[in-house]
């Protein structure tokens, strides 16, 4: 049985709550659930939770919806997916990625940064959202995952 | 560069000049040539204008062949080899690399927002982010596929492709349709891209015509036809269900839709497609087949400088006959 579990009102305002003060979202218009321990997806189907169930016992559910975001103990770190799909609201802790730095993020490499931030920060490029990194002890914890990266430079 | 020198077997060559006739040199030397490299703007993440504009910023030039459809592109362009693929527009889910002639059964289907949509051989999941991009990510996508190494590709292209409305299943395609029909879980519309002997796909993998056999040209045909009985069985009165293969034989082209329309409620519907179909055939090695099945759309890679593929797209009117 898939281990997926809607979020309810106050699940979510909680999210919601979390979001706006690490990325200064104002709305989730969404359903979100929950896969297994961390992961958060999003799911924009027209059927409910409980038609979920019986589906899964017809048909052995492998996926739903889409990978939105992990939640972990020092903060929600959202997808590459995530960030793209929250872009329009996203005014907090976006840390603007050069050139060369955004070549790096997406080959999977640490960035080494000189800064006093920390925590979860939106990696941006122009007017690509690249998803989330980590701050701390000046570098940036790269978390895109390997089927996504670039394999060399752009030419 | 794709290694062309394969020989075709020769019942293979002369299957297609039956089929072809006078146009079979035509169709012949068409094998030489590589495809037209071609892709699909992702539309739930990025507009046709801004990603156009993006790609020929980079110095690639780009054409759209049919206006109706602008999301279709063709890379007009020298590009390194793997370069289409390992372009950050690619890993970021903008486009989607996929064959022109791939791009048609959903092309034909057109599947609508709030729509309950089955993808019944989904994976790798080129047709199931089209159909996700058509549908605005609303409505409900079950995206079926049996194999467990094909459904962690097929989850790979959708979270790419930013695809939220859809459920990934793994059963077999029989086995899933009728227990769908058990639950009376039915479908506005339905796509078969069926598992096929892939003769469409000759010209960028020419290593096919080495494995290219009878056998399992028979084989797949009676695979076909149960699947498509399975899935008319759960669309609704009206649904629509689009037949697809790759493949130029007719065992598993009109021969299963001939099957459908006699065995079941269902009529067979005008495709309309910005390209040259041919007509469905009506008789082959003996076998005739309904008038009806001409309705069917026959794609050769000669006529649109494509790969091939058939189309049929049934409707149904009630149960089985």
């Amino acid at each position: 049985m898939i281990p997926l579990r809607f979020f309810n009102e106050t699940e979510k305002e909680k999210m919601l709550k979390q979001l706006k003060q690490q990325f200064g979202i104002r709305e989730l218009p969404f359903e979100l659930a929950r896969l297994g321990k961390e992961r958060i997806v999003v799911f924009s189907g027209n059927i409910s939770g409980r038609e979920i169930l019986n589906l899964d016992e017809i048909a052995h559910i492998e996926g739903i919806g889409l990978y939105f975001a992990k939640e972990q103990a020092d903060g929600i770190r959202l997808s590459i997916e995530g960030s793209q799909l929250l872009k329009s609201q996203i005014t907090k802790n976006i840390f603007e990625l050069d050139e060369k730095q955004s070549e790096q993020w997406m080959m999977g490499q640490e960035i080494s940064v000189k800064t006093d931030k920390k925590g979860f920060f939106v990696m941006k490029f122009k007017n690509d959202f690249l998803g989330t990194g980590k701050i701390s002890e000046n570098r940036i914890t790269n978390f895109v995952p390997k089927q996504r990266r670039l394999k060399n430079k752009e030419n | 560069m794709t290694k062309r020198n394969y020989e075709p077997k020769p019942l293979f060559l002369e299957r297609m000049k039956s089929l072809l006739g006078k146009d079979f040199q035509n169709y012949l030397d068409m094998l030489k040539k590589e495809p037209p490299r071609s892709f699909r703007c992702n539309t739930l993440k990025i507009s046709v204008e801004n990603l156009k504009k993006r790609l020929e910023e980079k110095g690639w030039k780009i054409k759209q062949p049919f206006k109706a459809f602008s999301e279709v592109m063709i890379l007009a362009s020298e590009l390194q080899p793997g370069e289409l693929g390992r372009a950050l527009e690619h890993l970021l889910g903008y486009y989607y690399i996929q064959e022109i002639a791939s791009m048609l059964p959903v092309l034909t289907l057109l599947p609508e927002e709030d729509e309950r949509v089955l993808d019944l051989c989904a994976s790798p999941g080129s047709k199931t982010t089209q159909i996700a991009a058509r549908m605005n990510n609303k409505g409900l996508l079950i995206a079926n596929e049996v194999k467990f190494g094909r459904i962690k590709i097929l989850s790979a292209n959708t979270e790419r492709c930013g695809v939220a409305n859809s459920v990934i299943t793994k059963r077999d395609g029989i086995a899933l349709c009728k227990r769908f029909k058990e639950e009376n879980f039915l479908f506005d519309k339905i796509l078969l891209d069926a598992p096929c002997s892939g003769e469409g796909t000759f010209r960028s993998a020419p290593k096919g015509l080495e494995m290219w056999n009878i056998k399992t040209i028979e084989n797949l045909s009676k695979l076909q036809k149960a699947l498509v009985a399975s899935a008319i069985e759960i669309l609704k009165p009206g649904g629509e269900l689009v037949y697809s293969t790759c493949t130029h034989a007719p065992e598993e082209n009109e021969e299963v839709i001939d099957f459908a329309l006699k065995s079941f409620d269902v009529q067979i519907e005008k495709i309309n497609l910005p390209i040259e179909c041919r007509e469905g055939i009506t008789e082959w090695n003996g076998k005739s087949y309904s008038p009806d099945v001409k309705k069917s759309c026959r794609i050769y890679p000669q006529d649109n400088d494509t790969e091939g593929f058939f189309i049929a797209k049934l409707k149904k009117i009630g149960d089985r006959k």
